[in-house]
């Protein structure tokens, strides 16, 4: 023990052992932050001090809130179609994420070799990443909308729409993978005499086929949950209208429950095959 | 003998400042393996590419098998590139691809779009591809994934790629400054056998002196974008590598009498 002192008081660092250290400096930019989080903590208390509470009594909508939910996960049932019929519109469902993402990826290869920088010139790639940037910035059920004022509320319109923001949003994310590859690659068979599409082919899309494929699942994937809103908000069928009708129509909290879950199994499904989908490519790609 | 390579006058300018070659003369004739060698940033880079026009040249002109690189259209210059093979410091393979493919890639410019871009190969090529893998050592590795290869097994898989154009000249990047000395003692004995058996021109730029000398039957020496030095390794001095490297030298690690008695 005595000797563990010794060392320790013979090191400068704890020469004045009262003195406590701080491991954390106050520079302007931690001040700032901590003040908005403590301004956001009150705002939060005051607001639920400050709410229109009307007639409820805050601890029975609890309650309330937990029997729904009850009703909705462990009594689900059909009352309004079958299994075969839930089935077959998930189906359908699916069906509308998957042709708009096959349809948005085959664009967006396009687009997105004319947006890298390293395989056109700055100005294209800056006027069509421009355009794109727009496009995403406004939500895909807008896009639905406003689609359906020339193709009418529907299938139609959902799928033109969520086509138009899966190339926006695939336009960025294959353009970027483009642009990580090696310029000398490019170098090497441009000094082999290869020509453009040559080089796209052989070296651009082997080097960046990784990144597109998990970048095209994730939006399958975000494409399915806009789908299934579709089918309530712009009426193109599938699960998310027989779950529009379920909730606004019929009332039955219990029917939800059921498509509920079978939203979540699909769900769980896509990402059980996209992990080992990714994960074979990359052992054998 | 004629010469295949001519350069004449060639300057480059980047931007208004920066110039990287001035009034550069040389000339390279067939069969003949020349090293460039200079300091860093002195141009060697930048000439390499002026002559496939990977670099288009301020002025001057370039001739290439008798025909002017620096005029030609489109077309015409990727029939020249088809003739010049190029290795490169960092191999510029493309790793996600088997070593055959890399190597078939040589192939693309004779080829035409839609064939190369679908990689579709017929079976002369395919069988001189692997003929050329086995003369490098490669065999046993052509279904390998670049990236798993070792760097000197990359390089000669650069090498492979340009030899299958069957060049008649070929573009070295300063090959060996990415290996370590075994490596590099294999691909410069390849440069050298791929010079002397079969005829084909070899430039390479060099940041080894002692490598150079050894290898080559001609040096040329450039320093803030000029030739300061071109003639034999025999007739290098002191005072040419000061020259070259400028005030530095006398401190360089290698000793010129010793490479020369070896």
């Amino acid at each position: 023990m005595e000797a563990n002192e010794q060392v320790v008081s013979g090191e400068p660092m704890l020469e004045s052992p009262s003195k406590p250290i701080k491991i954390k400096i106050l520079t302007k930019s931690t001040i700032a932050i901590r003040i908005t989080l403590l301004a956001l903590a009150f705002l939060t208390v005051y607001a639920f001090f400050s709410f229109d509470y009307k007639e409820i009594d805050f601890g029975e909508a609890i309650l309330a809130t937990f029997a729904n939910i009850k009703a909705m996960f462990f009594e689900a049932h059909f009352n309004h179609f079958t299994f075969t019929h839930a089935f077959y519109q998930v189906l359908i469902t699916l069906g509308l994420a998957f042709l708009t993402t096959i349809f948005g990826a085959i664009i967006a290869v396009f687009l997105g070799l004319l947006a890298a920088e390293n395989l056109t010139s700055k100005r294209v790639s800056a006027v069509i990443k421009g355009i794109v940037a727009f496009i995403r910035a406004v939500p895909t059920v807008l896009w639905v909308l406003i689609f359906a004022v020339a193709a009418g509320l529907g299938s139609v319109a959902a799928v033109i729409g969520m086509t138009f923001h899966s190339v926006s949003y695939l336009v960025k994310a294959y353009s970027e993978s483009f642009e990580e590859l090696d310029n000398g690659v490019i170098e090497a068979l441009q000094a082999s005499g290869a020509s453009f599409w040559q080089i796209i082919f052989q070296a651009v899309i082997p080097s960046s086929l990784t990144y597109m494929i998990s970048w095209t699942f994730l939006r399958f994937e975000i494409n399915f949950a806009v789908a299934v809103a579709m089918g309530a908000a712009a009426g193109a069928g599938g699960i998310g209208f027989d779950m529009f009708m379920a909730s606004n129509f019929y009332l039955d909290i219990r029917e939800i429950g059921t498509i509920t879950y079978f939203i979540l199994a699909i769900a769980i499904l896509l990402e059980v095959f996209a992990t080992k989908f990714k994960k074979k490519l990359r052992v054998n790609g | 003998m004629t010469p295949l390579l001519e350069v004449n006058h060639v300057s480059k300018q980047f931007g208004n400042e920066t110039k990287a070659l001035s009034d550069v003369n040389f000339s390279v004739s067939e069969g003949e393996f020349v090293s460039i060698i200079g300091p860093s940033g002195a141009g060697k880079s930048t000439l390499l590419r002026c002559i496939n026009r990977m670099i288009d040249a301020s002025n001057g002109e370039i001739i290439f098998d008798n025909m002017n690189v620096m005029n030609l259209k489109k077309k015409e210059l990727k029939m020249v590139r088809t003739k010049i093979g190029m290795i490169f410091q960092h191999y510029n393979l493309v790793n996600r691809l088997s070593v055959i493919e890399n190597t078939l890639h040589g192939n693309l410019g004779k080829k035409s779009t839609i064939a190369g871009a679908l990689g579709l190969y017929n079976q002369e090529e395919k069988e001189q591809a692997v003929k050329i893998l086995s003369t490098l050592g490669l065999v046993e590795h052509i279904y390998k994934r670049a990236d798993q290869l070792s760097g000197g097994q990359k390089q000669r898989v650069g090498i492979a790629r340009a030899l299958i154009q069957n060049p008649r000249m070929m573009l070295c990047d300063e090959p060996i400054a990415s290996l370590d000395p075994n490596s590099a003692k294999v691909i410069m004995d390849h440069l050298r056998n791929i010079s002397t058996t079969m005829g084909i021109t070899v430039l390479v730029n060099l940041h080894q002196v002692d490598v150079a000398l050894k290898y080559s039957d001609r040096v040329i020496g450039i320093n803030h974008g000029q030739v300061v030095f071109n003639g034999t390794p025999k007739d290098i001095t002191k005072d040419d590598i000061q020259r070259i490297y400028g005030s530095e030298a006398e401190d360089l690690i290698f000793d010129i009498g010793g490479i020369h008695a070896s």
